[in-house]
């Protein structure tokens, strides 16, 4: 073995072992409003929109605020910090990533999943004709 | 039909040109090379027409193909209406394979006049057949009916009152509606940088397939040394149009999507990225072994990752295994495109890989012998941190699938991990680009290669001083900022030495600006960007990040779109930016696309949040009590009193209800009516003093008090419990501003350049040496 071998191993153990850390620490873990209650590191809860609650958009704080169910049909209030959300009302199912506070659950980051175009919507083709 | 079975036909074709090819590296035939050639032609013009043909469909409208229903409409201007072609997922594998399909003629050209035609041509129709196979399998000339049976499909005697329909089979009586208009265009997607984006991107993808190909005709030619000489440019190519795709997709979300930057490590950025970064990296290695014979097994490996990471990351966005951890939105498009994505992934890994491996003990070895101070150590290095980054990404990106395997539970990682992770890496790029311009290739002489260090040191240093003294912070971003400075200046001095002796050399050093140029652009716009949500209410000036903004007003442009003028001061400059925010008509959900002004030492960044309309906030509040239980709202304490009935024949029927307002301590008496006359209801809302009406809007009037009940629409509240006066619209905005994003740009152009260079450099050389073998 001679030292170039030995300082190349060393380096790439030691980068792999940098990037493992770093990924399990940034991790941000799917979970449920109940259990995003427990913890406070940042999660990611699925779940989805209720419409017939509140939603709305304060523009003093530059927050919009909703409530939406996760999959275990547990009802949450979602403030998120900065507008609604792009497709959010057709979005068949949203993605809050955030952290609970004070009764709430603070989301810096709302994805929306649209009922792609790929699904057959039987619906919409009655519309067109 | 004939769409479907064009389809086949170029399938079948693209199979046996495979075949053919195959046969005439096993045993050379002129007949074979000629049927072999006829074949791929064939398939070629097959795919032409697959694409031409629904090109047409969409053109003319024909709603009775589901994919031209599904994603196109008679409202689209021409150029949107084409880009529909490749809006969905079997759109965009026919653009692939179109693109695939073109190029191959070029590329069986260059081939043949290289010698490596039977072999090449045998794994680069391979790669064809498998995108035309994802169009059998998923056709894009479905009919509509086939995915809407119950709601179109019916019996009997066909329609007289001008529905549309179409005879499937007249002696059955069997026909179908068809729609008279289409789905249309995603609104997000509908701006021209869906015209050009994708056609470029694609063009990477296919190009990335080239260097899988060469590497396995190497191995299967047993040429382990020269194929990299053939398959240089089209590496560099490669680099080329997958780089200036991504790039285009990063200004794209920019400068309409509004995500506020134009790098938000999302997946389906990262896994184009990843593929990008290994063909880089084997540039450079492919370098080395120019010089010295070194790394030959490292650039069969480097050069196959380059296709296999770009199906995987067609897997990974296409499968729909990233499900909701991705703002590209996908919808799980069903198991067929899982499960042959991943057969068709491994049979490649297995082709390749397997073949190098049986060839491992044959490849030549050549002794290193550089030192640690030369130019191969460098490029090395420098390719080694350029895989390391693509790792980091590759697992961040794959973090759904690592963690569903580990845990159970898809999670995704923050996008801070990628900047932890590849921030170091970025260092060492910077910092290994600079040197490995002014070392030596075996060795240097150290003194030499500190008086050459010596300038752009000093300049680099001097640079992120002025840096620190305007506001550069943190250690990490500082050592950042230094390593890329002196990345620019050695690659500005060198190359111009370079350009003043053979400019067609100096490709190597314009690239090499232009990465640090851009690494420059990333850490300014990014990390010292100033962001501020602002409230503009129409026509009063607001400062903000020290602009003076003034809402002006909103006027409809084009395909009912609102452009929201917003006045920009500063410094006596004046401009108006005008972002846009529009409801898109089929299901109301609200696109914002951004404005920007370009400036020369930052942009000013405004995306639009929401339009506040000024008397959206005295929304009415909607109450229901009965004669027992008061009420409390906004401050207000309410009692229902109950009701009168009157009768009278001039008045007709009224209801008066009796309410007991009680705010502040004092007690005030409001009597809402309901007037029933000749069955024509209206209701006469009563004033409180403060100003606060109430409306009747249902009464459930019994004797029994508790079940007595009334609702009422309460008015001219503000969710305070204040009386709200009548306010002009407000027009929410974050502004933001990017300082020299403009270091980005000009960067990429310096890439592209010098990468163009590059290729015609490589080209011209790969021309002249007409017999490799």
């Amino acid at each position: 073995m001679n030292a170039k071998i030995i300082s190349g191993v060393v380096i790439i153990v030691a980068a792999l072992v940098f990037g493992a850390m770093t990924f399990i620490d940034s991790n941000i873990e799917y979970t449920d409003f109940t259990k995003a209650q427990a913890v406070a590191k940042k999660v990611q809860v699925k779940g989805k929109w209720l419409a017939e609650k509140e939603t709305n958009f304060n523009a003093s704080t530059s927050q919009f605020t909703f409530y939406m169910v996760d999959d275990n049909n547990k009802e949450c209030k979602v403030v998120l910090d900065g507008g609604k959300p792009n497709n959010f009302e057709i979005a068949t199912e949203i993605v809050a990533k955030g952290r609970f506070k004070d009764g709430y659950f603070h989301a810096n980051e709302v994805l929306t999943k649209c009922p792609s175009k790929y699904e057959g919507d039987g619906t919409a083709v009655k519309k067109s004709l | 039909m004939l769409g479907a079975i064009l389809v086949k036909i170029t399938f079948a074709a693209a199979i046996a040109a495979t075949i053919l090819y195959i046969l005439q590296h096993r045993k050379a035939s002129e007949d074979i090379l000629r049927l072999a050639r006829l074949f791929y032609f064939g398939s070629v013009a097959g795919i032409l027409s697959v694409a031409g043909l629904l090109l047409y469909y969409i053109l003319t409208h024909q709603f009775h193909y589901y994919y031209v229903w599904s994603y196109s409409s008679t409202d689209l201007p021409l150029s949107l209406l084409i880009s529909t072609l490749y809006a969905g997922q079997e759109g965009s594998f026919l653009l692939w394979a179109l693109f695939t399909g073109i190029i191959g003629v070029f590329l069986l050209r260059y081939s043949s006049k290289k010698g490596y035609e039977p072999e090449l041509m045998s794994v680069y129709t391979a790669i064809f057949t498998f995108l035309i196979l994802m169009l059998v399998v998923k056709n894009p000339f479905k009919f509509i009916w086939e995915q809407f049976p119950d709601e179109l499909l019916k019996v009997g005697v066909a329609p007289t009152d001008g529905t549309n329909f179409m005879w499937i089979d007249q002696a059955r009586g069997l026909w179908s509606q068809i729609p008279v208009e289409g789905k249309g265009l995603n609104a997000l997607l509908q701006n021209y940088w869906m015209v050009i984006h994708p056609p470029i991107l694609f063009i990477g993808f296919t190009s990335m397939s080239i260097p899988f190909a060469y590497a396995v005709a190497g191995l299967l030619k047993r040429d382990y040394v020269s194929w990299i000489r053939v398959a240089t440019p089209w590496t560099a190519f490669g680099s080329l149009a997958l780089g200036t795709g991504i790039i285009l997709g990063g200004y794209w979300a920019y400068e309409t999507l509004g995500w506020g930057g134009y790098w938000g490590w999302d997946p389906v950025e990262n896994s184009s990225l990843v593929p990008w970064l290994v063909c880089v990296a084997s540039i450079h290695t492919m370098l080395a072994q120019r010089k010295n014979g070194s790394y030959i097994k490292t650039n069969f490996i480097l050069s196959m990752f380059c296709f296999i990471l770009v199906l995987y990351s067609t897997f990974l966005t296409r499968s729909g295994v990233l499900g909701e951890t991705s703002v590209h939105s996908f919808v799980d498009p069903g198991m067929w495109v899982y499960w042959l994505l991943l057969i068709v992934i491994g049979t490649f890994v297995f082709v390749g890989f397997g073949l190098l491996v049986k060839r491992w003990k044959e490849i030549p070895v050549a002794p290193v012998e550089h030192t640690f101070i030369s130019r191969e150590f460098a490029l090395f290095l420098g390719a080694s941190a350029l895989v390391f980054v693509s790792i980091f990404i590759l697992i961040g990106t794959s973090s759904p699938i690592i963690t569903n395997i580990f845990k159970g539970k898809t999670s995704a990682v923050d996008p801070s991990f990628y900047v932890t992770t590849t921030l170091p890496l970025g260092v060492a790029i910077a910092l290994l680009s600079g040197l490995g311009q002014i070392l030596w290739w075996k060795n240097s002489k150290s003194d030499v290669l500190l008086k050459q260090l010596m300038l752009p040191a000093i300049l680099a240093l001097m640079f992120t001083v002025v840096t620190v003294f305007f506001g550069a912070t943190h250690v990490s971003m500082i050592i950042f900022i230094f390593s890329s400075a002196f990345a620019l200046f050695t690659n500005i001095l060198v190359g111009y030495r370079i350009i003043q002796g053979n400019p067609k050399m100096a490709g190597g050093a314009i690239t090499h600006v232009g990465i640090a140029l851009m690494f420059l652009g990333f850490v300014s716009s990014a990390k010292y960007d100033d962001v501020k949500t602002v409230n503009l209410e129409q026509g009063k000036e607001v400062e903000a990040l020290g602009y003076k903004l003034k809402y002006v007003g909103y006027e409809p442009i084009a395909r009912g779109r609102f452009a929201f003028n917003v006045e920009v001061q500063k410094d006596g400059e004046k401009f108006v930016v005008s972002p846009v925010m529009f409801k898109e008509s089929e299901n109301g959900s609200l696109i914002r696309n951004p404005d920007i002004v370009n400036l020369l030492t930052k942009d000013f960044y405004v995306s639009p949040l929401s339009l506040e309309a000024g008397d959206q906030e005295q929304a009415a509040n909607e109450i229901t009590i009965n004669e027992i239980e008061p009420l409390e709202i906004a401050g207000m304490s309410i009692r229902y009193l109950g009701y009168e009935f009157t009768q009278s024949k001039e008045k007709g029927n009224y209801l008066v209800a009796k309410l007991e307002v009680t705010k502040n301590g004092k007690k005030e008496i409001v009597m809402p009516t309901m007037r029933n006359m000749t069955g024509d209801i209206s209701f006469d809302p009563a004033r409180h003093s403060s100003g606060i009406s109430f409306t009747i809007k249902a009464m459930n009037p019994t004797k029994d008090k508790a079940q007595s009940s009334i609702t009422l629409a309460v008015e001219g509240i503000h969710a305070h419990g204040e009386i709200k006066e009548r306010k002009s619209d407000t027009l929410v905005v974050e502004a933001s501003v990017k300082p020299f994003i403009n270091l980005v740009w000009i960067g990429t152009f310096s890439l592209i350049i010098g990468f163009a260079i590059t290729i015609y450099r490589r080209w011209q050389e790969a021309m002249r040496n007409e017999a490799w073998k």
